[in-house]
């Protein structure tokens, strides 16, 4: 039995000392994460969250398929400067069945250019603005205060956009925690209230923010240019929406307060102003300043070419951007948007309207200038005539791959197409998702513009200082003295004559509710921010949607001045990529005369086919309506908040 | 079906004549008889004996005894082989065929940390035929061997792969929403990473834990079943054996590569021309009316396309180039010529000649082999066994490299210390390989997708110029060989110590470790370049410009129908990116410690009761490490090694480690092998777990009643040999859950913002949401069950029921408004799913006199899952309570529409309306355009379906209408909530039903043959892509024949697919004629002959005179024949859709596009000396 014994002793010994180890074994935390808690120690902790939001909000040209609010791809076609074959893409015509992500990523939503319902990012910008004060202890003041500024820089990009697209949505000061239902379920609060908080923090910012954060990364002036574009946004928005208003349910609870809680107390409607000339002031008042903020610097200016701004393999060091994307192939960052432009790809593109919104070089619309070649709408003379930007802008030469027959090559470089339309060879590296020029995020053009506007509407509805010829100088006439690509030099296009105060074109097409000098500066942000987006957003700002009613004007549904003949026949000069098109589109290819008949080709009359190029079978789209200002929220949004108790507000007019 | 029914007849027939049930005999009379080995041999010396010992006698060398019983049943015995106790009649003379003794297996079952008997096993326990099952079957994998093994047990192979492992799962598809549903899988106990480490050969017994009772002594890794293994330890006898086993097979595709060719054009044609239709708003009502649809202007396909001019091209090549062809039927490696096989046109490329891309990808006749080795032997107190195996085996593809190897060593060895103490030491080694041609990094379009996306005329091979054309042929061709190499080893000490009788003290400790390497070498492509260069005009030797006929011969460029000829230039290195030009190289390490250590102690009293205590604990560690290292751009692609990386490198890494240790007891008690009771106690910990929860209790217990051993049904126990039944409830905790549940936790990483530096920015992630309050998710299980032999234990069935609930399952906190907290909903143990399932098992086995033993076994099994408590939700789309797992909700089909539905214009033409109220009672469809329809009999307003239409699509003659279920007049899907879903209703389910599998085998005089068929009664998917939805994506333009052969058209209006119609390439099409419904839904149920063996073992005598003690040469077939109800259409019935070895999204999560499906036609030998 001895045996017996000593293997007890054994064991026990075995499993007493086994017993004392275990709890060490079963200890095995995550190796390649951090906890939250031990997180935020160093200026360094900071940087690394805050880079999660650059390729967030700074997307650019997008990357590989990604490429939600990329030029070309992205939302940017939804405006009145595209015309598409068939009917136009419409506005949204119903209250959605759901609309809403807790998601952080930031998907466009197209007829508004902008994020849809979620708030995601806000969660995500809410964490940092309460660890930063959670951690107060490990930073310095100036350190602490720039890195809240950061903080409020993206909160106020994140809601300017939201506010942009739905007006009235719920502010969270903090981050909403899980069991905070009544926070969760609010209400959708005054847009002027959620705009009143941004401006506060723009203050902030300005005040507070580093000068210089190292190359590249979001300081003071990049904040200061994306504050002038979010406060002229709502400070125009509020001008040409004075008087809008939102009726909501409340319920008044035991303690009198108001709340949108069904059942608790007394219901009524109550209706709220949402839009009024004193926020309209006070927020473009901040739109100038900010634009000051970077216009003062005397750190940017305009150096290169419009092209250039575009088409660069690096914009490190261009004195007009304040902030790019860089993409690089060897490190896998890249995007298509090149391609999409490089004269190979089809799309939809320009109409008619928009090229006749062109400055000639005169510095007037076609219709007063006295350029000779002003009336002239064949591409070959527009390149040209126009404003330089027309010349990097659109190819000088017929494309069938674009279906008004005028090619947008504003993301490609000349030498792409030039190849394609001399060899019908495409440049390796502007094909495929694999470009790699860089993106501008924000430049000083923008700046000069934004400040322009909201001056010159300080200037004349809420008592501001009258716009001056050296305020033009410095804005709108800066960029016309932006050097000539070499391409467009080598063409013989000229620089555009700069704006005269005292001479200010009257463009008989002018809105008569819109002044001659805002009417110019309107149409200088349409010759520079195609494909930026900015266009449809432009128009919600101005009250200005009518202008995507395309019957109100056929030039709409025209392309330029195309000789099918000589551009789109089988002759020796016609471009490979051309070649025979017209003989494929017997009884389908029309054109417009100049005394407005129609013919179509029917095989034999190639001879008269000369005129603006129809846009195949295109008509107008869908009616919309004034509600279209603003987008609904979703069904299934509103019913979840019912079911538990809240009362959700849909969308003014849905 | 009806060939497997009249299989069935036959063997039935058999059965019935040879079966007969043996008389008593009188006690005293003379018996006499001959007693031979299962192979017909005498056995000699063997035992004859009355049940009473009072008789006995031995066989003589003939194996002849003679006898007088005193009882009824007389016994015989023999060393080596099971005995056996038969009825016997006065004067009889008997046959008596002994069985080997290793089959004695059959009836001791390996449970956790023990064997039991069958007779006394309490819980839900299956058991493996290994012979059947792996022994002699080309299969490379235990895994793949399992398929139809045991019921309850469910196998599937979605993913045909070479070196892919097989999906398991135990009752039911679903254990838990948010932790893991494999299985453990032990191997001596000890966790393996992949059923392929194991060598088949080595193998020896297989047991399916399928309850809580039996599978909690393994703790919280056991939650969702466990496969236990035990691997050969050497012979039992003193002998030294060596075997052989060796097979050599090919493969081919399993189901015919039916896809479209001509009528494939016709389709993407006629899917155009109504486009174009729809899309020409002034269009008259002529123009939109099916069979009149304008046909000018309308081009379609990606890259080569087709027209109307085009289309009659080809179907003019296709009479005289084609399949019997009036000129020449051309083959793969005829070159593509230009004017016959395809032209240029206004900026187009046309395509003329069909392609069959099978025929330059697949290969046909693949060959493998297998060779295994296996020496085991018993000398003194020690014996051993070794095994050794090889298996190649060749992938599909043909111009490339793509095959599967695997080596597998391994050593065993147990010796008798003395009396108290048994050593034992083993070694297992295990290599595998996979190599495939890499194309491309992603496998998002796998190179196998192109036998599904394009059009028939897209060119592959070679072209006049003797170029290569580009595409995924030639990028096959050119490509480098990626590799994914396992190795792994595992080495393992025991002990068994027995201090005293009846008690036993076993501890094991295994260290294994597995090394993967991850090759993946960029190449560069060249080809005859369509894709990025327009065709240049094809000059000759004397620069004069070439013109050819429709036949592609050169002509005079005025003869009439002159082309100008074309080629495309060749291009070296077209792909200029890094999806190509790279190298990466993967490894990964991660080792596991295992100690197993336990005490057992039997205690019998009073010859009745039988008292077996154990006490043990159990502690595995698992860590793991990996990094990549990737260089862009070599400056040599034919050696791709990093010394020639020219570009930039990156790498990253990872890291993680996870242990368990339990303590557990375990209490058997059984009075007089009647009452059996089982109780387990377990307390577990895990490393997933923060401090405070880390620890749990969990119980279980069983109970069996032999109810034939009860003095009172002795009047049936000469007809029912075994009747037991047994009920088990336990529980076991799961943490294959992660633990990001409990903690907030950062990650960090590079994301795609380039910093001034120049390099990826470095960035932290938001801190996940957790709720602190969650806890372990407890799986119960509640198992009935019944086991029963019959007819001298020739037929058993066993019948399981049981009820799964998966409690605090872990589930999104309910109520949070996700769009406003801005993240995902923390997750908390709020949910609960129960499983409900049935397994039914029944076997058969009969040697009869003359020597033809036959065999049959039949399994079926189901199981189905259903939401009990989740939350709030009634959204048909989430996890409501009471949903079934793996529901598909859907409109019910009613049929196709005709013309005879629709209000018709004086010329016969369809109107299209703008609705009102007058039109329909739908408030969705007023404003909508629709084609007018007719009203109902009475002059009811008719159902329209306006609101599921879009701007190019009108339901129209050849689309599906839909039933108002309701009968409400609206045709609508509510607010998909179980409150309200208007006309949707569920229409199939997912997950695979009522499997079953069966086999029959039979063996006389060395001759066997054995058939396993295998299948699913029940399953429906909703499938994706070219080859499951007709008119997907008709511009890429591959699809199943079936679709090309059977849709409406004017001519053929009893189709049964709808009109022709371009659906596009979203994911999850729900659209049009593809609205989730019960007709397009595909019935993935299938039958298999899964293997088909045709063996013959020479006899004794002969194999002795060469030396052999014995040699079996056989034929196999494995998936050799399959019924489904796939109407044709190429996809496997197996297959899950977007499920690959590769990961997620695969083949852009098409259905049946992946790797194709191969059976395989195998002849092997098997050798023993």
């Amino acid at each position: 039995m001895s045996m017996k014994k000593i293997l007890f002793v054994v064991f026990a010994a075995i499993a007493l000392g086994a017993c004392s180890k275990i709890e060490t074994l079963l200890d095995r935390p995550a190796l390649t994460t951090t906890v939250d808690n031990n997180f935020w120690r160093t200026e360094g902790d900071i940087r690394m969250y805050v880079n999660g939001f650059y390729p967030l909000y700074f997307e650019g040209y997008g990357k590989d398929w990604d490429q939600s609010f990329a030029p070309v791809r992205g939302g940017t076609g939804f405006c009145d400067d595209f015309v598409s074959e068939g009917t136009q893409s419409r506005f949204e015509n119903k209250v959605p069945t759901s609309r809403g992500s807790s998601s952080e990523s930031r998907s466009c939503y197209e007829q508004y250019y902008g994020p849809s319902w979620g708030f995601g990012r806000i969660h995500k910008v809410n964490i940092l603005i309460d660890r930063l004060n959670e951690h107060k202890d490990n930073f310095t003041e100036e350190a602490f205060k720039h890195w809240m500024a950061i903080a409020y820089f993206f909160k106020i990009y994140e809601y300017s956009d939201l506010v942009g697209v739905f007006g009235n949505v719920p502010y969270f000061e903090t981050t909403v925690t899980d069991l905070d239902f009544d926070t969760q379920y609010k209400d959708r609060d005054n847009r002027q209230y959620v705009m009143d908080k941004v401006y506060d923090m723009c203050d902030y910012v300005l005040e507070n923010m580093r000068a210089d954060d190292g190359a590249n990364n979001v300081n003071k002036y990049v904040a200061a240019a994306f504050i002038s574009r979010f406060m002229l946004y709502e400070g125009t928005w509020q001008k040409y929406h004075d008087g809008e208003t939102f009726t909501h349910i409340v319920y008044t609870d035991a303690n009198g307060n108001k709340t949108n809680k069904i059942g608790s107390g007394a219901e009524s409607f109550e209706t709220e102003v949402v839009c009024d000339g004193e926020h309209a002031k006070k927020y473009l008042e901040m739109a100038v300043k900010a634009a000051e903020v970077v216009m003062n610097s005397g750190n940017y200016s305009f150096g290169s070419s419009f092209k250039d701004l575009f088409v660069s393999e690096t914009l490190a060091g261009n004195p007009e951007v304040l902030l790019y994307r860089h993409y690089d192939d060897a490190l896998q960052i890249r995007h298509p948007i090149g391609s999409y432009n490089s004269g190979s790809d089809s799309g939809s593109n320009v109409s008619l309207e928009y090229i006749k919104s062109f400055n000639c070089q005169d510095g007037k619309p076609y219709s007063i200038s006295t350029v000779s070649g002003a009336n002239d709408f064949s591409l070959a003379n527009l390149v040209k005539t126009r404003d330089p930007r027309f010349f990097d802008t659109f190819w000088g030469q017929v494309n069938i791959k674009s279906n008004s027959m005028i090619y947008c090559y504003k993301y490609a470089a000349y030498e792409a197409l030039d190849a394609l339309f001399k060899t019908g060879d495409r440049l390796p590296n502007w094909q495929g998702i694999y470009n790699t020029n860089d993106a501008p995020i924000m430049r000083y053009g923008e700046v000069v513009l934004n400040w322009i506007e909201a001056k010159e509407e300080l200037a004349e509805s809420y008592g501001g200082a009258a716009v001056t010829q050296t305020d033009l100088d410095k804005s709108i006439n800066a960029l016309r003295k932006r050097p000539l690509s070499a391409a467009a030099a080598a063409a013989g296009v000229k620089q555009t004559e700069a704006l005269q105060l005292n001479n200010l074109p009257n463009d008989p097409a002018r809105d008569n509710d819109v002044s001659k000098l805002l009417w110019e500066i309107r149409r200088e942000r349409r010759m520079e921010f195609l494909h930026e987006g900015s266009r449809i957003k432009d128009l919600y700002r101005w009250y200005k949607l009518d202008y995507m009613d395309f019957d109100s004007n056929p030039d709409h549904y025209l392309g330029p001045w195309v000789d099918c003949a000589k551009e789109l026949g089988n002759g020796d000069d016609v471009p490979e990529i051309n070649k025979n098109f017209l003989n494929q589109r017997v009884n389908v290819l029309t054109v417009q005369h100049a005394d407005k008949s129609v013919v179509k080709y029917n095989g034999t009359n190639a001879a008269d086919m000369v005129g603006f190029y129809c846009v195949r079978n295109a008509s107008n789209r869908e009616t919309f309506f004034d509600r279209s200002y603003m987008a609904p929220i979703g069904q299934q949004q509103i019913d979840d908040y019912k079911m538990r108790g809240y009362v959700l507000t849909q969308t003014e007019n849905w | 079906m009806k060939n497997f029914t009249k299989i069935l007849l036959l063997m039935l027939a058999l059965v019935s004549f040879f079966a007969r049930i043996p008389a008593l005999a009188a006690p005293g009379d003379k018996v006499t008889g001959v007693v031979k080995d299962a192979k017909g041999n005498p056995v000699i010396g063997a035992v004859v004996s009355d049940e009473a010992q009072k008789a006995y006698t031995l066989t003589d060398d003939k194996g002849v005894f003679s006898i007088n019983p005193t009882t009824a049943r007389i016994t015989v015995s023999c060393l080596g082989f099971q005995s056996k106790t038969i009825a016997v009649k006065a004067g009889q003379h008997v046959n008596i065929v002994l069985e080997d003794e290793d089959t004695l297996l059959d009836d001791a079952v390996v449970v956790g940390y023990a064997v039991q008997t069958k007779a006394n096993l309490t819980g839900a326990v299956s058991t493996v035929d290994v012979g059947s099952q792996l022994a002699g079957r080309s299969i490379p994998d235990v895994g793949r061997g399992l398929q139809g093994a045991a019921a309850g047990l469910s196998v599937t192979l979605p993913d045909a792969e070479v070196g892919s492992d097989a999906r398991i799962r135990i009752r039911g598809a679903i254990a838990s929403i948010e932790g893991g549903a494999s299985p453990l899988i032990l191997v001596d106990n000890v966790e393996v990473p992949s059923l392929q480490v194991v060598n088949t050969d080595d193998v020896e017994s297989i047991s399916v834990l399928k309850d809580a009772a039996s599978t909690s002594i393994y703790g919280a890794k056991a939650a969702f079943g466990v496969i236990l293994i035990t691997t050969k330890k050497g012979a039992k006898s003193e002998k030294v054996t060596v075997s052989y086993s060796g097979m050599w097979s090919f493969e081919n595709l399993a189901k015919e590569y039916d896809m479209a060719g001509v009528n494939g054009l016709k389709y993407m044609l006629d899917a155009a021309y109504r486009a174009k239709a729809s899309y020409n708003l002034s269009a008259d009502n002529e123009q939109r009316t099916p069979g009149k649809y304008p046909t000018d202007g309308v081009r379609v396909g990606s890259y080569f396309s087709t027209d109307a001019e085009a289309y009659q091209r080809s179907l003019e090549w296709w009479s005289k180039y084609g399949k019997g062809g009036s000129v020449k039927e051309l083959g793969p490696n005829d070159p593509i010529v230009y004017g016959r096989d395809w032209y240029y046109s206004g900026g187009t490329n046309y395509g003329v000649r069909i392609y069959n891309i099978y025929d330059y990808l697949v290969r046909e006749n693949a060959p493998s082999d297998q060779h295994s080795v296996n020496v085991s032997g018993n000398t003194g107190n020690t014996k051993f066994n070794i095994g050794l195996g090889y298996v190649y085996q060749s992938g599909m593809m043909k111009c490339t490299t793509d095959d599967y190897t695997k080596y597998n060593a391994s050593v065993k060895v147990e010796t008798d210390v003395n009396k108290y103490i048994t050593a034992r030491a083993g070694l297992m080694y295990s290599q595998r390989e996979k190599r495939y041609p890499l194309i491309a990094e992603s496998t998002s379009y796998s190179p196998w997708l192109y036998l599904y996306r394009w059009s028939p005329v897209f060119p592959y091979g070679y072209d006049e110029k003797g170029n290569i054309f580009r595409g995924v042929f030639s990028e096959a061709t050119q490509a480098n060989t990626a590799s994914m190499k396992y190795n792994y080893n595992n080495v393992n000490l025991g002990l068994t110590i027995r201090p005293v009788k009846n008690m036993n003290i076993v501890a094991d400790y295994t260290f294994s470790n597995q090394e993967y390497i991850q090759l993946l070498p960029g190449t560069t492509f060249s080809a005859a370049n369509w894709k990025s260069t327009t065709p240049q005009p094809y000059l000759d030797d004397n620069g004069n410009q070439i013109y050819v006929d429709h036949d592609g011969n050169p002509v005079p460029s005025t003869a009439e129908g002159a082309e100008m000829a074309y080629f495309f230039p060749y291009q070296e290195d077209y792909v200029q990116n890094q999806d190509i030009h790279f190298l990466s190289r993967s490894h990964e390490n991660s080792y596991r410690h295992t100690f197993n250590g336990y005490t057992d102690y039997t205690l019998s009293l009073a010859n009745a009761h039988t008292i077996k205590a154990m006490l043990g604990m159990n502690l595995s560690t698992y860590d793991r490490t990996g990094q990549t290292t990737r260089v862009a751009d070599l400056s040599n692609y034919e050696n791709p090694q990093f010394a020639f990386g020219t570009g930039v490198w990156t790498g990253s890494g990872k890291a993680s480690w996870e242990s368990q240790v339990g303590f557990f007891g375990r209490l058997n008690y059984n009075f007089k092998d009647r009452y059996l009771l089982e109780a387990n106690l377990r307390r577990d910990g895990s490393s997933k777990f923060p401090t405070n929860l880390r620890w749990a209790w969990f119980p279980s217990f069983s109970a069996g009643w032999r109810i034939i051993e009860e003095p009172w049904m002795e009047p049936l126990k000469q007809h029912v040999n075994t009747l037991k039944a047994r009920v088990s409830w336990g529980s076991v905790g799961d943490q294959t859950v992660s633990s990001s549940l409990y903690i907030p936790q950062i990650t960090t990483g590079q994301n795609s913002w380039i910093g001034s530096s120049g390099a990826l920015s470095s960035y932290a992630s938001t801190p996940s949401t957790v709720s602190d309050s969650i806890t372990w998710q407890t799986i119960k299980t509640m198992d009935a069950g019944i086991d029963a032999r019959f007819l001298d234990s020739h037929v058993g069935i066993t019948f399981d029921y049981f009820i799964r609930d998966t409690e605090n399952m872990i589930v999104p906190t309910d109520g949070i408004n996700t769009v406003t907290y801005g993240a995902s909903a923390p997750k908390a143990n709020l949910g609960s799913l129960r499983t409900n399932g049935w397994e039914l098992q029944i076997d058969g086995n009969w040697r009869f006199g003359n020597g033809l033993g036959i065999n049959a076994m039949f399994q079926l099994a189901d199981a189905s899952s259903k939401i009990t408590a989740y939350g709030e939700t009634k959204s048909l789309s989430d996890w409501y309570v009471g949903k079934t797992y793996g529901e598909i909700w859907g409109f019910q089909a009613e049929r196709l529409y005709q013309f005879d539905d629709f209000e018709l214009d004086e010329n016969g033409n369809l109107q299209l309306i703008e609705l009102t109220a007058a039109d329909t009672n739908d408030p969705a469809c007023i404003g909508k355009s629709s084609f007018k329809l007719k009203p109902g009999p009475n002059g009811e307003k008719p159902v329209y379906q306006s609101y599921f239409e879009g701007s190019s699509f009108h339901f129209g003659p050849g689309d599906i209408k839909y039933k108002d279920v309701d009968g409400d007049g609206i045709l609508s899907r509510g607010t998909r909530t179980t409150d309200d879903h208007g006309d949707l209703v569920v229409i199939g389910n997912e997950t695979p039903r009522y499997e079953y599998s069966f086999r029959l085998g039979a063996d006389w005089k060395g001759v066997d043959i054995s058939i396993f068929f295998q299948g699913v009664g029940k399953r429906d998917i909703w499938g994706q892509g070219p080859i499951a939805v007709a008119g997907f994506y008709t511009s890429d333009g591959a699809m199943a024949a079936a679709f090309a052969d059977d849709y409406w058209t004017v001519d053929n209006t009893d189709a049964f697919y709808p009109a022709a119609y371009n659906m596009g390439r979203d994911t999850g099409v729900d659209s049009y004629n593809y609205l989730k419904n019960d007709r397009m839904l595909l019935n993935m149920a299938y039958l298999r002959l899964k293997n088909l063996t045709v063996g013959y073992t020479l006899p004794g005598k002969i194999s002795k005179k060469v030396g052999l003690s014995q040699c079996r040469v056989y034929f196999t077939a494995e998936n050799f024949l399959t019924w489904d109800k796939l109407r044709g259409l190429p996809i496997d019935p197996e297959c899950v859709t977007g499920y690959s070895m590769w990961g997620s999204n695969y083949a852009q999560g098409w259905t049946g596009v992946g790797t194709p499906v191969f059976k395989t036609m195998t002849f092997g030998t098997q050798i023993s000396f």
